[in-house]
């Protein structure tokens, strides 16, 4: 019995140490496993959820879909547009309006040769409108045609009510044109008379049945019978051969079958509003798409980056199929519960192998992939859910890139025995202020406030010095940011002067004071983010300095969003936005955002903002683009509805013996060093990366 | 005999459908919304939102969304709001994952600390109970993911060897034997850790029921009728330490399904605590009420059957 007792876990303990001799070490695992060096194995914290590019919404499901699908397009080196399963596309648009007979400018006809001869008259000129007329390539006359339209309305008792919308509505008149123009009517107005669109009155041309809904007839009238119509085009010439990883074809029929199934409310996209603004995408041949647009919209051209799915993995009939094989209903099976979000087809270069959920993704290399496949053979997605083990995990060998956190940054980003890069992320952290309650609606005392904090210290010692200063909304690595905006100097003594100009004076006890009421607020930061929560004090600390009583309090995520943000019950909060390279500004600035729930939850209301920001997203040229943004930072920055703190700096370790290998014209292989690009990217050019059984030395470039 | 059965059997049904209730408002009282609809993200318009909220049944009362998910769950059709996959199977799959961790765990649990425990209890107030006892209070009061890191931390640093997951990464190349071996080795770590806990608890209570049994009358008779101690400690005296540990064996059920959030996590172990942990911070609401309804009917079965066995080991009892 005793002994029996004594030598049972013995035994146990003997048997579980002897594997460790069993486990290869870091040198070990690539010398006696050469296929080790054809892996690349990344580690993630959390596990993807769908692998479907139409139905993903978190970052790990976006990093494979990113390899095994393929979009339209990407963004290249210097993140513009690049043509991927598109070989090309063509912008262009179309245009209607209306005629305006009162504009006493007579029909349609005279409308159409009034534009016609000012394009000749012109020709050749550069002010706007010369242009805008350039631009015109064609005219065209649609004499008027009555038609009905049904709209269904909410009764007096909350029942559905049809009522129908006799139209008569004069000519219309298409302008076919070159490029996007969305100053085309603004200019247009200078030869057919200063009010001929907006003076349009499209109510005159509906009457409305049942009567009781007459009331309404204008609200009808503009949204069916608009005075001017924008329909941009874009023409995509898909690449050919380019094929899925089961060797079909991709045409375009399984573009517009991505696209479709988007719209398909069923299968519960998140990417709706991407494509909400198109109005129709055709094929005109197996590898040509037109896709028509309702109305301006240039984010729109990126939405194209989404992977593109195999129609004929996916549609009605193979759907079906799949819910007879498991038993579910055949009628109503969508995407959303297709195992093919376990099992991905795309046409990326890497195909998928196989997903145990939070332990790892393994993809293999696709040979047929249009670009040439790419030298790793093997992609390995790790789910290891801690930085620490993570670590551990890099310097074990079995993950080959780390990134690091900010406190070790100076350890390790010169430990020769890694290399490291390093950039700036697309986020960034702010104070943002409630401007509908005094006295943060007063720009001299927002400014004073930023002026108090410095935001130097902050990035020095909150963050290790892994963030950069900030001083409007746009990712700073991109060229919408305007470097030429001054960051707000740290200075109490003139953040004193300026609340002492806004009335402010400190009173007996040391606080600021205005009519009897002392400058006092509460400052918000969610739970769980301990650099916010740091903020906060420091915060605290630089504005009661300068006599300002401020509170803090720190919330738990959800009461935090859904008590206060989303009901603006706020007065000053310490939050992060992460931004897309796309500018547009819209749901975040635009004062039309300011309601409950929505996101321009600080109440930032400015006119010229507002123009801007809608030009911004009507813009196509790219050129145009920067300089909209450009100035609209200005203006952001001038108002400081936030005091833009940073954004931070992330940086990354990869496993020494990994290079980039290319082959020349005649299969020599060539090694170089990775560099990133300009924009931070490291890992822009994986598919030429492989490992070496040996950490390379490369001579030194001259 | 059946009486007893009845009424246990009764009772229980009543705590299970208590349970039932109050997992479910715990669940779905707090504030805070599936990542689905996340509020603050600005792809996802108010029309997405509702739209899921619909397909979630979250815009139904309370009552009604209860009615819902048990339903489906008994029929077993829930599924998961995060990737749409079957519950059950998710959890069977987690569980044949958390179940080697699990055995292995309470296996080292059980045989460390009954020699140990009576080892401090027959050399009481000697130089190796003062050392257990100090070592006991230790690892009880480590946290143990502090101790997991360290761990981690110094074998990785002076065996350079991979000890993360359930596996090496990139041995598919080695024989059947390496790779049952590398499996094994990848269990010793949070192995040990999930015994240290409970061996420094176990090995006190042995100790201490030992200690108790020890100072009994028929003992002492053993040791006047001239037994050689080897069979008054062995013999007598743990066969009687014995009795309560049968009872502790039937609690030992429930964490079949509890698994170990913070050593999984740590590990990178596709562990059933971390899916639920995980289900809970994305409020994956099918997963975490199924998990909470499995390890409620785990806990009340294991103490069913703790009563059971109480019976059948001490027939002094009756019920």
């Amino acid at each position: 019995m005793r002994r029996a007792l004594i030598a049972l876990p013995l035994l146990i303990i003997l048997f579980l140490l002897q594997s460790y001799f069993w486990v290869p070490t870091y040198e070990e695992q690539t010398k006696g496993n050469p296929e080790r060096l054809a892996e690349y194995v990344s580690a993630s914290i959390g596990d993807a959820q769908l692998l479907n590019p139409i139905l993903a919404a978190d970052s790990s499901s976006g990093t494979i879909d990113g390899l095994v699908f393929e979009g339209l397009l990407d963004y290249d080196e210097n993140l513009k547009h690049r043509g991927r399963v598109a070989e090309r596309w063509e912008l262009s648009e179309v245009a209607y309006f209306y005629v305006n007979e009162e504009a006493g400018r007579g029909g349609a006809d005279e409308a159409a040769s009034l534009i016609r001869r000012a394009r000749v008259e012109r020709l050749g000129g550069k002010d706007p409108l010369a242009k805008s007329l350039e631009n015109i390539q064609e005219i065209e006359i649609f004499p008027p045609s009555a038609r009905e339209e049904e709209v269904v309305e909410k009764g007096a008792k909350g029942e559905k009510a049809k009522v129908t919308l006799h139209l008569t509505p004069p000519p219309r008149i298409k302008l076919t044109m070159k490029e996007v123009d969305q100053d085309l009517f603004t200019n247009l107005e200078k030869i057919l008379g200063p009010r001929y669109f907006s003076g349009f009155r499209p109510e005159r041309f509906v009457r409305v049945e049942p009567a009781g809904f007459a009331a309404k007839t204008t609200e009808y009238a503009q949204a069916v019978l608009p005075a001017v119509e924008h329909n941009p085009i874009i023409l995509f010439h898909l690449r050919p051969g380019v094929k899925f990883h089961d060797d079909h074809p991709l045409e375009a029929r399984d573009v517009k079958f991505t696209y479709d199934a988007v719209m398909d409310a069923a299968n519960l996209s998140p990417r709706i509003p991407d494509f909400e603004p198109v109005k129709t995408v055709e094929i005109l041949d197996p590898l040509t798409l037109r896709i028509i647009y309702k109305r301006l919209h240039s984010p729109a051209l990126a939405t194209w980056m989404m992977g593109i799915l195999p129609e004929h993995r996916l549609n009605r009939a193979a759907l079906r199929e799949e819910a007879r094989g498991r038993g579910l209903n055949p009628e109503t099976m969508t995407i959303r519960q297709s195992l093919f979000n376990r099992a991905p087809v795309g046409c990326g270069p890497f195909r998928f192998r196989k997903w145990e959920s939070d332990q790892y993704i393994l993809l293999d290399r696709f040979e047929d992939y249009w670009e040439g496949a790419p030298n790793y053979r093997r992609y390995a997605y790790r789910v290891i859910p801690d930085f620490l083990t993570q670590e551990m995990e890099f310097y074990a060998g079995t993950a080959d890139s780390y990134e690091v956190q900010p406190h070790q940054v100076q350890r390790l980003k010169d430990d020769p025995r890694y290399q490291s890069f390093s950039g700036l992320g697309f986020s960034y952290t702010y104070i943002g202020y409630n401007l509908r309650r005094p006295p943060l609606d007063d720009v001299r005392v927002r400014r004073a406030l930023g002026m108090a904090v410095d935001v130097e210290k902050i990035i020095r010692y909150v963050l290790y010095g892994q963030g950069e200063r900030i001083t409007g909304p746009f990712p700073k690595q991109t060229d919408f940011y305007n470097h030429e905006v001054k960051a707000l100097p740290y200075e109490p003594e003139g953040a004193e002067r300026l609340l002492a100009e806004a009335g402010w004076k400190r009173n007996k006890d040391g606080w600021l004071e205005k009519d009897g009421k002392r400058l006092q607020f509460t400052l918000i930061t969610n739970q769980g983010n301990d650099i916010r929560k740091a903020i906060l004090s420091i915060v605290q600390d630089a504005w009661r300095k300068i006599g300002v009583d401020v509170r803090t309090d720190v919330l738990e995520w959800a009461v935090f969003i859904q008590e206060r943000v989303d009901k603006q019950d706020f007065d000053a909060l310490v939050l992060g936005w992460s931004m897309g390279i796309d500018p547009d500004l819209y749901q975040i600035w635009h004062s039309s955002q300011t309601g409950p729930y929505q996101l321009n939850f600080c109440g930032f209301r400015n006119q010229q903002a507002d123009d801007l920001i809608i030009r911004i997203r009507q813009e196509y040229d790219r050129k145009q683009q920067i300089s909209l943004c450009r100035r609209l930072h200005e203006i952001i920055a001038a108002e400081q509805p936030y005091t833009f703190l940073y954004t931070g700096r992330w940086t990354a370790l990869l496993d020494k013996r990994i290079v980039i290998m290319e082959r020349d014209a005649s299969g020599k292989m060539r090694y170089a060093k990775i560099k990133p690009t300009k924009t931070g990217s490291y890992t822009f050019f994986f598919n030429k990366w492989i490992k070496l059984p040996e950490a390379p030395v490369f001579r030194a470039e001259g | 005999m059946l009486a007893f059965l009845g009424r246990s059997l009764v009772q229980k049904v009543v705590t299970l459908l208590f349970i039932m209730v109050i997992s479910f408002a715990v669940v779905h009282l707090p504030p805070g919304e599936p990542s689905q609809v996340d509020p603050l993200n600005p792809k996802f318009t108010k029309e997405v939102v509702e739209r899921f909220r619909q397909h979630f049944h979250l815009d139904k009362p309370l009552y009604q969304q209860f009615l819902l998910f048990y339903r489906d769950f008994f029929a077993g059709k829930s599924v998961s709001w995060k990737d749409g996959l079957p519950v059950l199977a998710k959890i069977y799959d987690r569980f044949l994952n958390s179940l080697p961790l699990f055995i292995l765990g309470t296996l080292i649990t059980w045989t460390l600390s009954f020699p140990l425990g009576i080892q401090a209890a027959i050399r009481r107030g000697g130089t190796f109970d003062r050392s257990t006892t100090f070592l006991a209070y230790l690892l009880i009061s480590i946290p143990a993911f502090f101790f997991a890191y360290l761990l981690i931390v110094v074998v990785v640093n002076t065996c350079h060897v991979p000890v993360i997951g359930m596996r090496t990464f990139g041995l598919a190349g080695a024989g059947v034997a390496a790779r049952i071996m590398d499996r094994v080795w990848h269990m010793v770590l949070p192995a040990i850790l999930g015994a240290t806990a409970g061996i420094a608890l176990l090995s006190r209570y042995v100790r201490s029921q030992m200690l108790e049994v020890e100072n009994q009358d028929y003992i002492r008779t053993a040791r006047a009728k001239g037994l050689p101690e080897e069979e008054v400690h062995y013999k007598h005296a743990l066969r009687n330490a014995l009795l309560p540990f049968v009872t502790m064996f039937g609690l030992v059920l429930p964490g079949l399904i509890g698994g170990s959030v913070i050593i999984e996590s740590i590990f990178a172990w596709p562990g059933i605590g971390r899916m639920a942990y995980e289900a809970i911070l994305a409020r994956d609401y099918p997963v975490i009420i199924s998990e909470l309804f499995i390890s409620a009917v785990l806990v009340l079965i294991g103490t069913f059957l703790s009563d059971l066995l109480y019976m059948v080991v001490d027939p002094r009892i009756k019920l």
